[in-house]
């Protein structure tokens, strides 16, 4: 046996020991709650069985090297890890293997002939699986790497863990005394199942969010989950000073930098970013002076600590700075390299993201209200096709009678198995011949022509409508457009709202449709949108997390209001297609 | 009507009437470059031009400027909304051009060569860029850039390092000449950490910006033959410039390895090149205003792209060459397209912006700005000599290190050579890049990997050249049959219906029920089964909707399983580790998450919201999400950040590469897709609180244990939830394309063909090529295959499905 085996088998032998002990202290809690509804006898036996297992895995442990890893550097104690990283079929057949072992064992234990026979068929079925699957393992990828390590537990953490730990037990101990150990252990363990899984799929959502209010050098600088902001202060510039005022129809702040000569200047416009770089000549009259926001350091002036703002950054990577604090120093100036003077940065959100996406969105789409707008176009032009449509025609298929209804019927049904490819090109040349390319009718207008997934759904909802209410109607002299408007759609409404939703988060998410037939910005959508920015503002991660939240957040704020209908329009999709 | 729909329906109209509404006719539309702080030059020369021509206004959109992704020109000239000028890749032109979408030039230069000085002279420009604008002797745009690359090494480094190059017995004071010198050079400062983790390469063949190209043309390879209707990719020059590169690779531990090393990089203050993790590479001159932007000072040195020995030593087939060193030059041309509203001010604008008054106004305009920012600027080379010669005069660098590059630049300019002007350039380009990733990851060897890409370009040669063999075809053809065959079934159906013999309420029903269910109908005609006869129709022809169709029969089904069998292979066999791995992964992370909720614990609303959401984000943000979190880099994606904390140092294992190797990349989508398993989730609770308790009951009351219970009773009763999202799982693969574009950005299909999947290959053969008969054939098939799954599936479904009703 190789050294790297015996170290592996060695601290896994340990692990186990470690989870017997547990195993052992929790029959132990169990004996001693001595509560009605508890097995004694088995939590006896565990006792026993789980003492002599952790015994035996600390010897196998104590008498075997287990400091073969690498040599690793770390502060607190060590514990070994192994990891074997093998083929899928390497472990189809370890797996295979453990499962028959356990069957056997099964077997052995068998209450009755009829189980032991049961049982060591299974048996066999798994030692063939595992024998297959350990061919195909020694024939594909035959070798085995065994991940030789340790982790490093500063004592502190240990003492969380064992404290966590000796906790839950508590936990456990004490609800024995209202119902058996089994339910309350178990709720327990679901619990943390739970909550382990909402970690998993809460933590995107987390580092979107977090990220969307970071700073971007703190976006490629390693994992930080709580973001930082500089510290800035507002500073009026007698040698640069910045100007606000209307340029291009808006509102800019912009810098002068030449003399026209004419009492005009030439201003460069410095905010919103949309604009930078853009000029326009102005006199300094019209215009108002602002204070620039400049970043507060901390540093240290000849031994004292103090507090300064940057009111020049030097070409040279050094920054002139002027002291605010302590009162002795304030007012002072004097030139410091950037690493003597870092910025003030405390734990903080950086609003400030939010609104500079929009900024550098281009002009013309007014801080991506265009984009907005357009997207709400689509929205309520699908919803209200998709609904008008789909219940005038469900309705039909449900409640009237024309020949080649069934066969009609069966060819809706038909179409749903279509995949948009098919019709891809040709849908691409029809409206390219109508003249609707960089418009946004291609991608509403189809949906005034009633899908088949959402017809046939709500189909099924018109035909559990009992006829009795639609023929009262109709006695009353009621025309089919009116009884079908007045008495039957309201019935549907849950349906409807669910079919809403449905064509809401399509059209919000389409992506491929505006991909093919919008080209200028001032018809996009916002999906196709955060692509492009995405694309153009990757330097800018900080940013781009901000926009991605911005377009997420309609969608999550309809959930939150509509959340019944999500979740029958989930059950509905599922169980109505059976 | 009650009120409220009345509301509803004037809302309608109005937004209808404010969808219309077009462009004034004397805008000009510009695409490829924008306003901001790094374009001050040229916002001066567009300010310039609308004020000289005021009858003008230009309007500038970047359009995801200097991307080689085509799709979206060619979607708006065929859809007939082009933009009037358009900065364009050089060497696509003539791709463009052969479909007919640009304007040849040369009529509009002989008309106002004498009368108007802004005229474009094109004796004064560099003759290799002319040559690349130029198609089948017809101008089809004026060149702008002439982008020539050398080699850029680090000084410093050199230095730094000079013990161990003298070692290897190098000079620690040049720069390597020829191929193998730098080979030699790059292993002598190449250096692994302890982990055997790439921290310096010496040398990347392919970072920077040299290609296959650069070598293959230093080797004298020729990519076409002259006359234009071959494709030479796999000559035995290209293939010896190849297995260089693929040397220089494994010099630093392979492709792969490079690749991982590479997605770490960042840029600006942090390019590589300046923080000495890259020491040598091939560039081109628009990197110089980095270096006096960011290193100031840095010592680093230039020189000709190092060459083949033979050609150093100009011995061998190399003996009686002239040119000891030979570079590569690119860049982008002013292009009109046809079809352009605004043509008059299109080509006013074009003349003016290559005139050296623009040019130079440009540059000292943008200069200024730069001065005002603190920072020097260095002007760019252009194929107007005559302007460079200006700018020059004006705007010399005064960083010598910088001046020397800017002097070395324009020097090589006289050995450049160009990619041929083929209307197959681009598809040649695609092939090429394709062809170095597969042979530096070592699928294929180099012969073979350029091989594949010569027989694919030489498909869409042959294509081209052969197109006259086959019938033109009217296109309108689909469109008259489909609709002579609508109103024949109309007429036959009027007939039949008034034949029946019906009450009068019922016919009037049964008319109603025509009408009302009219929408569905005509949709259905126009949108599904009109469309879907017409695209089997494409599907026989060879039709770029630009110029004539033509009839080419099952030519393109048998292209489709000859030349692209192995694509069309990959592309499925992609969909089936994602759809056999993803969907039931899926599957089993929703039914576990629903099982422990359906056990009756509290909060379950509260669990349930927060599993859910994944489900609801719009795909295009949690797509960019992911594509952040699971970012190669550690010092920006969260998961290998983590990773390298907690992993590495406890087994030494590095952090994966994701979507940047092929071994990752689709274990990547599919976790991606796990984080929206929450739909699949809230379905299986719905089910689960659909068994009846009393089968719980009666199991347990027999002794059943839980495993039996969820074996006998749970899986039973679950099976038509599994049965209905496994179709739709695979359904929803086959489907795969927004999280594949945005990660691939649109340009090829990720390592090794990772990132091919049927859907998206057939968007990029119909929009970016606009093949839109192969296109169809494939959309074609893929129903095919889909329909064959779902069917098997169902099958399968009826076999193992426990139903309530007995069939």
């Amino acid at each position: 046996m190789s050294a790297e085996m015996l170290f592996a088998l060695s601290t896994l032998a340990g692990w186990a020991a470690w989870f017997f002990v547990v195993m052992a202290v929790l029959a132990g809690l169990r004996l001693a709650a001595n509560a009605p509804g508890i097995d004694r006898d088995s939590a006896k036996r565990s006792l026993v069985v789980c003492s002599v297992g952790a015994l035996l895995g600390f010897l196998v442990c104590f008498f075997t090297p287990a400091d073969l890893g690498r040599q690793i550097e770390g502060e607190g104690v060590r514990i070994p890890a192994v990891w074997f990283y093998m083929h899928f079929w390497g472990w189809a057949a370890l797996s295979g293997a453990v499962m028959g072992l356990t069957s056997l064992i099964q077997g052995y234990l068998a209450v009755s002939q009829e189980e032991r026979t049961n049982k060591l068929k299974w048996m066999g079925g798994w030692l063939i699986f595992a024998g297959a699957s350990f061919w195909l393992f020694k024939w594909i990828a035959p070798q085995v790497t065994i991940f030789r390590g340790a982790f490093f537990l500063s004592p502190a953490t240990i003492g969380i863990a064992a404290l966590l730990l000796f906790g839950s037990l508590a936990f456990l101990a004490f609800s024995t005394r209202r119902a058996t150990t089994r339910s309350a252990g178990k709720t327990m363990w679901t619990h943390l199942a739970l909550l382990a899984g909402c970690a998993i799929f809460g933590l995107p959502f987390a580092w979107l969010l977090s990220s969307s209010f970071k700073e971007d050098r703190d976006l490629t600088g390693g994992v930080m989950w709580i973001p930082k902001v500089t510290e800035t202060t507002a500073y009026f510039d007698p040698n640069k000073p910045q100007f606000s005022g209307q340029a291009y129809g808006m509102e800019v702040t912009a810098e002068p930098t030449k003399d026209l000569g004419n009492g005009k200047f030439q201003f460069d416009i410095v905010a919103p970013f949309n604009m930078r770089g853009r000029t326009f000549e102005a006199a300094k009259s019209e215009l108002k002076v602002v204070p620039k926001q400049v970043p507060i350091v901390n540093g240290d002036w000849d031994g004292t600590k103090f507090r300064g703002r940057v009111i020049e950054e030097l070409g040279n990577g050094d920054r002139r700075i002027e002291a605010m604090e302590p009162a002795n120093l304030a007012g002072q100036v004097r030139d410091f390299k950037r690493d003597q003077a870092p910025d003030s940065r405390p734990d903080g959100l950086r609003w400030k993201n939010y609104p500079e996406a929009l900024q550098y969105l281009p002009p013309e789409t007014n801080f991506g209200l265009v984009y907005l707008k357009n997207t709400l176009i689509l929205v309520v032009l699908s919803v209200i096709g998709t609904i008008l449509s789909c219940a005038i025609v469900a309705y039909a298929f449900s409640r009237m009678r024309f020949p080649g209804r069934e066969f009609l019927f069966k060819v809706l049904l038909a179409t749903m198995m279509l995949p948009g490819a098919v019709t891809l090109m040709p849908q691409f040349l029809i409206f390219k011949n109508l003249g609707w390319i960089d418009t946004l009718q291609p991608l509403w207008v189809p949906a005034f022509f009633a899908g088949a997934f959402n017809v046939f759904m709500l189909r099924q909802f018109f035909n559990q409508i009992p006829m009795e209410l639609e023929d009262a109607a109709k006695i009353d002299g009621c025309s089919f457009l009116r009884s079908f408007w007045t008495v039957m759609l309201p019935q549907v409404k849950p349906a409807l709202a669910v079919i809403a939703i449905w064509t809401f988060m399509g059209t919000w998410n389409n992506f491929m449709g505006p991909l093919i037939y919008i080209n200028s910005p001032e018809n996009m959508p916002i999906a196709y949108a955060l692509q492009l920015f995405s694309g153009e503002r990757s330097g800018e991660p900080g940013l781009l997390m901000a926009f991605a939240t911005m377009t997420m957040l309609p969608v999550l704020a309809l959930f939150f209001f509509a959340q019944k209908y999500f979740i029958e329009g989930v059950t509905l999709s599922g169980l109505g297609g059976r | 009507m009650p009120r409220w729909a009345l509301t509803w329906l004037l809302t309608v109209a109005l937004l209808m009437a404010a969808l219309v509404g077009r462009a004034a006719p004397s805008e000009v539309i510009f695409w490829g470059q924008s306003f901001g702080p790094d374009s001050k030059g040229f916002e001066a020369t567009i300010r310039e031009f609308e004020r000289r021509w005021p009858q003008y206004k230009v309007r500038v959109l970047s359009m995801g400027a200097g991307r080689m992704n085509p799709q979206k020109l060619m979607t708006a000239i065929v859809g007939k909304v082009p933009p009037d000028v358009i900065f364009q890749d050089r060497f696509t032109l003539s791709d463009w051009a052969n479909r007919g979408a640009f304007m040849p030039l040369d009529d509009l230069i002989a008309r106002d060569i004498g009368s108007d000085p802004f005229t474009p002279d094109l004796s004064k420009y560099v003759p290799a860029t002319v040559d690349e604008a130029t198609f089948n002797g017809k101008l089809y745009g004026i060149p702008f850039g002439c982008d020539t690359r050398v080699l850029y090494w680090n000084r410093r480094v050199f230095k730094q390092e000079a013990a161990a190059l003298r070692k290897a017995g190098l000079d620690p004071d040049r720069a390597p000449r020829t191929w193998s010198e730098v080979l030699a050079y790059s292993k002598a400062l190449t250096k692994f950490d302890k982990n055997g983790r790439l921290i310096r390469a010496g040398f990347l063949p392919n970072y920077g910006n040299s290609w296959l190209y650069l070598f293959a043309f230093q080797n004298n390879a020729q990519f076409m033959s002259p006359d234009g209707r071959t494709c030479t990719l796999a000559s035995p020059e290209a293939i010896e410039a190849l297995e260089y590169m693929v040397k220089g690779y494994d010099i630093v531990g392979g492709y792969e390895n490079a690749q991982k090393f590479q997605a770490g990089f960042r840029g600006n203050e942090f390019d590589p090149f300046y923080t000495d993790q890259v020491l040598m590479k091939v560039d081109g001159d628009w990197i110089l205003p980095g270096f006096l932007k960011f290193v100031p000072g840095m010592d680093f040195g230039v020189t000709e792209p190092p060459v083949p020995d033979d050609r150093y030593y100009q011995r061998g087939k190399f003996a009686n060459e002239k040119d000891r060193y030979i570079t590569w030059a690119g860049g982008f041309s002013w292009a009109i397209p046809d079809g352009a509203r605004n043509k008059d001010g299109a080509w006013q604008l074009v003349k003016w912006l290559q005139s050296t008054e623009a040019r130079v106004l440009e540059n000292v305009a943008q200069a200024e700005w730069e001065k005002r920012r603190g920072r020097e600027f260095v002007p760019r080379i252009i194929a107007n000599m005559p302007a460079n010669e200006e700018s020059f005069r004006l705007l010399a660098p005064k960083d010598e290190n910088v001046a020397a590059a800017l002097r070395l630049h324009i020097d090589v300019s006289k050995v450049a050579r160009i990619r041929p002007a083929t209307f197959v350039g681009q598809v040649l380009w695609n092939e090429h890049v394709r062809a170095v990733d597969q042979a530096g990851i070592k699928v294929l060897s180099p012969k073979a990997a350029l091989l594949e890409g010569q027989k694919r370009v030489q498909k869409d040669l042959d294509a081209e050249f052969e197109k006259e063999k086959f019938p033109v075809v009217d296109m309108r053809l689909p469109g008259y049959l489909g609709a002579g065959a609508a109103l024949l079934a109309l007429a036959g159906g009027i007939f039949a219906f008034s034949r029946r013999k019906m009450g009068r309420l019922e016919r009037n029903e049964a008319l109603w029920g025509y009408a009302f269910i009219s929408p569905w109908l005509i949709g259905f005609l126009v949108f599904t089964i009109g469309p879907m006869v017409a695209s089997l129709f494409f599907s026989f022809t060879q039709y770029n909707v630009l110029t004539d169709a033509r009839w080419v029969g099952i030519k393109n089904y048998s292209d489709m399983f000859a030349i692209d069998q192995e694509r069309l292979f990959k592309s499925f066999s992609n969909i089936l580790y994602l759809g056999g791995i993803g969907v039931p992964l899926g599957l089993i992370t929703g039914l576990g998450v629903a099982m422990l909720l359906n056990t009756g614990v509290k909060g379950m609303r509260v669990y349930r919201t927060v599993y859910y959401l994944p489900a609801i984000v719009p795909a295009m943000a949690s797509t960019i999400l992911w594509i952040y979190i699971l970012s190669p880099d550690p010092s920006r994606g969260i998961v290998n950040g983590l990773w390298l904390q907690t992993l590495t140092p406890a087994f030494g294992v590095q952090p994966p590469g994701w979507t940047s190797v092929e071994s990752w990349a689709k274990p990547a989508l599919i976790f991606m897709g796990l984080w929206g398993a929450g739909s699949g989730m809230l379905l299986w609770l719905a089910a689960l609180k659909g068994i009846s308790p009393t089968l719980y009951e009666a199991a347990s009351i027999d002794g059943a244990s839980p495993r039996q219970q969820f074996m006998n009773i749970t899986l039973p009763m679950l099976s038509p939830v599994i049965l209905f999202s496994t179709i739709m799982g695979f359904i929803g693969a086959m489907n795969e394309f927004d999280r594949v574009y945005v990660i691939s950005a649109g340009e090829g299909y990720g390592p090794n063909d990772t990132m091919l999947v049927p859907v998206y290959y057939l968007f990029q053969n119909a929009f970016s090529f606009f093949k839109m008969g192969y296109a169809s054939a494939l959309a074609w098939v893929i129903f095919i295959i889909i329909l064959i799954v779902t069917l098997f599936q169902l099958w399968l479904g009826k076999r193992m499905v426990y139903s309530e009703v007995e069939r």
